[in-house]
């Protein structure tokens, strides 16, 4: 079985209107992947930036995955929410990216969106917070059923991720 | 090079800390330690080390420079539980008391070459202001009591907001793999 080491940090994430912000990740893989060591999904901490506006994680990604096929190639994807200082948490943008497919160590930044609801919507998350969000996580890495949602852009976050390969040429992949 | 058994590999890393950059804190030493997996082991060199205090330069730079040797190598069969290097940085408050300024940490780099990387640091804070008033007066300000917790992803959900301290170069120069190799 051919096996990927996928070791990085979730740096952190720039460019959001808000402060304060914490992450959740997970990554996805198709029906071929079987995950050997590592958690698949985790929370950073909340941030809130002292100097500049990147809040910065640094939160540690260790998976390690044998798979039969090249289907379904892993997919990290992210909510961004942010944290006030009464303690509720509001969403601030959902993205996803793939993990590269060739060995070595990559800079990934990912963008992000949130749902826009109707004006009455927009307007209430001005004032009082709140605001619409996905009933199923699933459209953050899927294509399908896009087209209903109207969205608006958030800010990037910011990876680096270390790939390591193992036994990709025994089953004739070039990388 | 097609073979079942476990085949051990070597991971040698040498650097430095080089310098900091904390435009708010003087007078301040690193600690370093590795946090590694199951699989990893020390061979050679030191895993921890404290660092000498440092403070600002009387230049335009104001520059807190460490220059603190890391020489470490590490033994392995397995990429998971990559060695990851925490930073923890410590300095006085006005009251005289040694207190946290920062913790970092950031895995060694994965590829043989000369890498610099500059690790953004952040602070435990307390959730409420009187906790967080107290703290600052009786100089004891929330503390990792292992700082290992912070090479760490999961638990950190619970975590109150973190004011962030800017970077602190380190530069990690020099390591090379040792025995057969991966990808």
């Amino acid at each position: 079985m051919a096996e990927v080491h996928v070791i990085g940090q979730i740096i952190g994430a720039s460019g959001f209107s808000e402060s304060s912000l914490f992450c959740k990740w997970g990554i996805h893989t198709g029906a071929a992947w079987k995950l050997l060591s590592g958690v698949r999904e985790g929370q950073t901490q909340v941030d809130t930036p002292q100097i500049g506006d990147m809040a910065y994680w640094s939160h540690p990604i260790d998976l390690h995955f044998a798979t039969k096929g090249l289907q379904g190639w892993p997919r990290l994807h992210f909510q961004v929410w942010s944290q006030d200082s009464f303690g509720r948490c509001q969403l601030a943008g959902y993205g996803f990216c793939h993990v590269p497919s060739s060995p070595g160590t990559h800079q990934l930044a990912c963008p992000t969106w949130r749902p826009l609801g109707s004006w009455r919507e927009q307007l209430a998350r001005a004032f009082v917070g709140g605001g619409p969000q996905l009933l199923h996580g699933d459209t953050i890495y899927s294509g399908a059923d896009r087209y209903r949602l109207h969205t608006a852009a958030g800010g990037t976050v910011h990876l680096e991720i270390g790939l390591l390969l193992r036994n990709f040429d025994r089953y004739g992949v070039e990388c | 090079m097609a073979t079942a058994s476990p085949s051990v590999f070597l991971l040698m890393v040498n650097g430095q800390v080089e310098s900091a950059q904390f435009p708010e804190y003087d007078d301040l030493y690193c600690k370093y330690c590795f946090v590694y997996g199951q699989d990893w082991a020390p061979t050679a060199g030191l895993e921890e080390g404290i660092s000498q205090i440092t403070s600002k330069s009387q230049d335009v730079r104001q520059a807190l420079v460490w220059n603190f040797p890391i020489d470490v190598t590490f033994k392995s069969t397995n990429p998971y539980g990559w060695p990851q290097i925490v930073l923890s940085v410590y300095g006085p408050d006005v009251f005289g008391n040694d207190v946290v300024r920062g913790y970092g940490a950031v895995h060694v780099p994965f590829s043989p070459g000369r890498h610099k990387r500059t690790i953004p640091m952040f602070v435990p804070e307390s959730t409420s202001k009187l906790q967080k008033f107290t703290s600052w007066f009786m100089g004891r300000r929330p503390e990792y009591t292992d700082p290992k917790v912070v090479a760490q992803g999961e638990g950190r959900e619970g975590k109150a907001p973190s004011p962030l301290l800017p970077l602190s170069p380190i530069q990690v120069t020099a390591w090379e793999w040792v025995g057969p190799g991966l990808g």
